[in-house]
């Protein structure tokens, strides 16, 4: 079963991804995909601690998961892999074609960012690296949970929905 | 350098535990609960070298005021272990890091043990407490009594464990409460659920055969749809749903 969801979220695993869409997608595993945190034990500790005993955590860096992708789409099980920002996962989609779809999860306020949505801030350089991942043909919404409404990158970009 | 530090004294711990209970007040779309996890751990600050209003007081309780998002009752985990950390002069990045790397596993391990388990156990617990011939009164009590009771014995032990372990808090949160708690108390829910819920239907309905058929069709109703909508539609849309029906149905009954 290949991996169902590429998603944005700078709090990587959390309630959201593991009660929102673990149960809605039945996720089995959850690929977590940042240099900073793969090279740091405690960091991997803490989140494995907050993954659920039922869910496998994959800790892999922006390289080694180009690599291993083929390996988790073929797993029986449903997986999400998760990104904390929007450049690691437009470096994934220019390296992995068979991205079809983001998820942007949760962008959190920082200075430079304006308000979009409730859970999505944007700087300009974070409007370009969207624009830049949907040039590639990739499908690019805003959806914090699964009952939420899809917001297309459109309403992101003009400033947020109406 | 890190410094040993001081040790928080029972008046201090008390005070943060104290503003701890103000922290989902301070929820807002830009900083998160980071204002709230500021405010919490301010009366530890003081401990720091210059004290009250001191340069480093100062630095620190802005960089605690930062963003910050987890769940409310674990936060306390994080306050405790920023505030050791803090006083021990703990390099920045690292205080940085654990800020950002601590909100999803702490609102991960909360949501899935508070929101997804304890609260519903909590709440057929007083609809037991109903079906078993409860005053109103005694159903309150008992829903508040037994959420108050899990929810601030979580806010101490998670004060308490982050302020013993620090930074290097992660392995507390490997105990079998948070890795396989909510999985027995969704189990135990449902054992409570199957008690309680046809308890509560026979007081509702009383002796009447079509009022059980009537409140009992309606909640099997009411199940079945809740199932097949799951993930697709948000629950205060449902819940206000079934508000409005029943209103009506209590007005055309009455």
């Amino acid at each position: 079963m290949p991996i169902e969801c590429f998603r944005v979220d700078d709090r990587l695993v959390h309630g959201q991804v593991v009660v929102g869409w673990g149960q809605s997608l039945r996720l089995g595993f959850i690929v977590l995909v940042d240099d900073t945190v793969a090279a740091n034990d405690w960091e991997c500790e803490l989140y494995s601690m907050g993954t659920p005993p039922e869910m496998t955590l994959f800790v892999e860096t922006t390289d080694s998961v180009v690599l291993r992708l083929p390996e988790f789409d073929a797993r029986a099980d449903a997986g999400m892999l998760l990104t904390a920002d929007i450049p690691t996962m437009g470096r994934l989609v220019q390296s992995a074609p068979r991205i079809r779809a983001v998820n942007i999860g949760g962008v959190h306020h920082r200075i430079g960012r304006t308000w979009r949505l409730p859970y999505v801030f944007l700087s300009p350089e974070d409007d370009a690296a969207l624009a830049a991942i949907a040039s590639c043909g990739v499908r690019v919404t805003a959806q914090d949970l699964p009952g939420a409404d899809e917001v297309p990158l459109e309403a992101l970009l003009s400033g947020g929905p109406a | 350098m890190t410094i040993a530090a001081p040790p928080l004294s029972v008046g201090t711990r008390m005070l943060v535990l104290a503003r701890l209970l103000t922290l989902q007040g301070s929820y807002n779309y830009e900083t998160m609960i980071g204002n709230g996890i500021a405010f919490a751990i301010e009366p530890a600050l003081r401990l720091l070298p210059g004290g009250r209003g001191g340069e480093a007081y100062c630095a620190a309780l802005a960089r605690q005021s930062r963003y910050f998002n987890a769940h409310p009752y674990l936060a306390a985990v994080a306050v405790g272990a920023l505030a050791r950390a803090e006083l021990s002069l703990e390099n920045l990045e690292r205080i940085e890091r654990f800020r950002t790397a601590a909100c999803g596993p702490l609102g991960s391990v909360g949501d899935r043990l508070v929101w997804a388990a304890w609260l519903p156990l909590c709440s057929l617990i007083a609809l037991l407490t109903f079906g078993l011939g409860a005053s109103p009164f005694m159903v309150v009590a008992v829903f508040l009594g037994t959420y108050n009771v899990g929810h601030l014995a979580l806010r101490i032990w998670g004060l308490n464990v982050g302020w013993s372990d620090g930074l290097a808090v992660a392995p507390a949160l490997s105990t079998p409460l948070f890795r396989r708690g909510p999985l027995m108390l969704t189990r135990v829910a449902a054992v409570v659920g199957g008690v309680a819920i046809p308890l509560a239907l026979a007081r509702s309905a009383g002796a009447s055969p079509l009022g059980v058929f009537i409140i009992g069709g309606v909640g099997a109703a009411g199940a079945v749809m809740l199932g097949l909508t799951q993930g697709r539609v948000q629950g205060w849309r449902v819940s206000l749903a079934l508000l409005i029906v029943a209103g009506v149905a209590a007005m055309v009954l009455r």
